[in-house]
């Protein structure tokens, strides 16, 4: 059985005095164990409200989101989700913050403690625990929030363009991070990122979307040995069929609704 | 609205040096305007409209030691307190309320914004016929003006915290109840202490008129009783202690915000 499965979801935002706009029409793909899927798609073509449907912070207008076969309804600690723009507590130091991850598990409060640790290692916050959010780099708010989310042991992690407000010269360090994270943790996630390269460098699959009501476009498995070398002629191949794809995956809306 | 920070940005160590001559040139018109006032008083020669300088500075001296300017002081103070303890009360659990549900804010905001157009002068005649004269009409006052600015602020924090907290705090496994402590309460914190700010500063001036017709004593009582003995220096000392005594509430209270809400400040220290 799939970890995640997305079961013909449908969403559709209406507003009065105006037309419903169709955001995702009965998009269906599943998410196997301990894959890192990336959704890949223009601006606007419905990645972040899928996400927060997988998130369970709103509902489907049909259709289904399954976490190991049961149905997804509401947010919870089996999924781990970590903001664009982080979300972290300004009012909670750093340790606080990745505690507050596990505040509601039934892990002993020496359990918590180490895993605490552990976590501010991994993350590479040592030394940091006792700041408060706004006095961290962008990079180090990214990995606290990472932190967090993967304290309380969720089945999946669920990344929504985590490194997107990062420029560029940052962006490639925090993948290297964002991956050695995932990797430790081993745990199945789902990233939103309109970055082409940060998809092949991160992804076991990538699911293009299209504009026109979120249509899977491609589904492209990303057939690599990791780490990988972002300057190998196969990596890429991979940004050029995708960079392909998502340009077509933008030209549906101009195709259909114009 | 990615990232939108809610940071406020002390002035780092560059900008202390311009500060401080900003504070040098403050004190200096306050000198200007005390030697002008020196010589028109002089030159006027009325005291009953602008009493001499030196004598007023005298009276305003001898207030601060003087008993009974003092326990009248220390009454007033505690009506302030008392009154903006009651606001702070109702305030903040409406303001809380009003903020979370769009239930509670569609029932209650027309019957507050309603009332809270009332003058707060207006509301001395009926105050003296629900409380009779004493501590009761001017500790009703002083709520009445500062639970509008408390239930405001409080509001206005609730409504602009990031629902992303909230939602990353039920992907945790929040309950409502630890919402409420963990996210909302200290996120509502810095403009609550912000209402909080205002909320004793109008208190502390509708106080004053309370007392000119509501009670026998406090500070308020003092300036009437200066003016109907024709005393316009002591009159001249008490306004501007109570201008000072307005000052240092406010300094307080900012101090409690910069204590409360560091975490706001990059410079801030992490404290507990
Ligand atoms: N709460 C909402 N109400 C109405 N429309 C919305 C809402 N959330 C998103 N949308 C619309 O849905 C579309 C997809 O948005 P989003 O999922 O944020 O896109 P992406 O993350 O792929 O850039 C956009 O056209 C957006 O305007
Ligand atoms: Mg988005």
């Amino acid at each position: 059985m799939a970890r995640l499965s997305v079961d013909g979801v449908t969403k559709v935002f209406e507003e009065k005095g105006k037309e419903p706009h169709v955001v995702l029409e009965n998009l269906r793909f599943d998410i196997e164990e301990g894959q890192f899927i990336s959704l890949l798609g223009p601006s606007g073509c419905g990645k972040t409200t899928l996400l927060t449907m997988m998130g369970g912070f709103q509902a489907p207008t049909s259709g289904k989101i399954l976490l190991d076969g049961v149905p997804v309804e509401g947010p919870s600690s089996e999924r781990g989700y970590v903001f664009q723009n982080y979300a972290l507590f300004p009012w909670m130091t750093v340790e606080k913050n990745v505690a507050y991850g596990m505040k509601f598990s039934s892990m002993s409060a020496k359990e918590k403690q180490e895993k605490l640790k552990r976590l501010i290692e991994i993350a590479h916050l040592q030394g940091h625990e006792k700041k408060y959010p706004i006095q961290l780099s962008g990079g180090m708010q990214q990995r606290a929030a990472v932190a967090r989310a993967l304290a309380g042991q969720p089945k999946v992690l669920l990344l929504d363009e985590p490194l997107g407000a990062v420029d560029f010269q940052m962006r490639e360090l925090m993948q290297n991070e964002l991956e050695h994270m995932v990797r430790e943790a081993k745990i199945t996630v789902v990233m939103v990122t309109h970055d082409v390269s940060e998809s092949v460098f991160l992804s076991d699959r990538v699911i293009v979307l299209s504009s026109n009501k979120g249509r899977v476009v491609a589904d492209v498995p990303i057939d690599l040995p990791r780490p990988r070398d972002r300057s190998s002629e196969e990596f890429d191949k991979y940004v050029f069929k995708l960079t392909n794809l998502v340009r077509r995956a933008f030209q549906e809306r101009t195709d259909t609704t114009f | 609205m990615e990232n939108h920070e809610r940071s406020i940005r002390l002035p780092d160590n560059g900008n202390k040096v311009k500060a401080m001559q900003q504070k040098l040139l403050g004190v200096a018109v306050i000198a200007i305007i005390f030697v002008a006032w020196f010589i028109a008083a002089r030159i006027i020669s009325k005291p009953l409209v602008l009493p001499d300088f030196v004598e007023t500075m005298q009276q305003f001296f001898k207030g601060w030691v003087d008993s009974r300017t003092m326990s009248n002081l220390g009454i007033t103070l505690k009506r302030v307190l008392t009154g903006s303890a009651y606001a702070v009360l109702v305030g903040t659990v409406i303001g809380l309320l009003m903020g979370y549900s769009t239930k509670v804010m569609m029932a209650v905001s027309p019957i507050v914004n309603s009332i809270r157009q009332i003058p707060i002068m207006a509301w001395v005649p009926l105050s003296i016929i629900w409380f009779g004269l004493g501590e009761g009409p001017t500790v009703f006052l002083i709520f009445m003006s500062a639970v509008f600015p408390l239930i405001i602020n409080t509001v206005s924090g609730v409504t602009g915290i990031d629902p992303n907290y909230i939602n990353a705090a039920r992907s945790m496994g929040a309950g409502t109840v630890a919402i409420y402590r963990d996210v909302i309460i200290p996120g509502t914190l810095p403009s609550f202490l912000t209402g909080l700010r205002l909320a004793v500063g109008s208190g502390w001036m509708s106080v004053i008129c309370a007392e000119f017709i509501a009670t026998s004593k406090g500070f308020g009582f003092l300036m009437i009783e200066a003016q109907e003995r024709m005393q316009t220096s002591k009159l001249y000392a008490l306004m501007i202690m109570s201008a000072i005594v307005g000052f240092v509430i406010d300094q307080l209270i900012r101090l409690l915000e910069k204590r409360l809400t560091s975490w706001r400040f990059k410079n801030g220290k992490a404290v507990g």
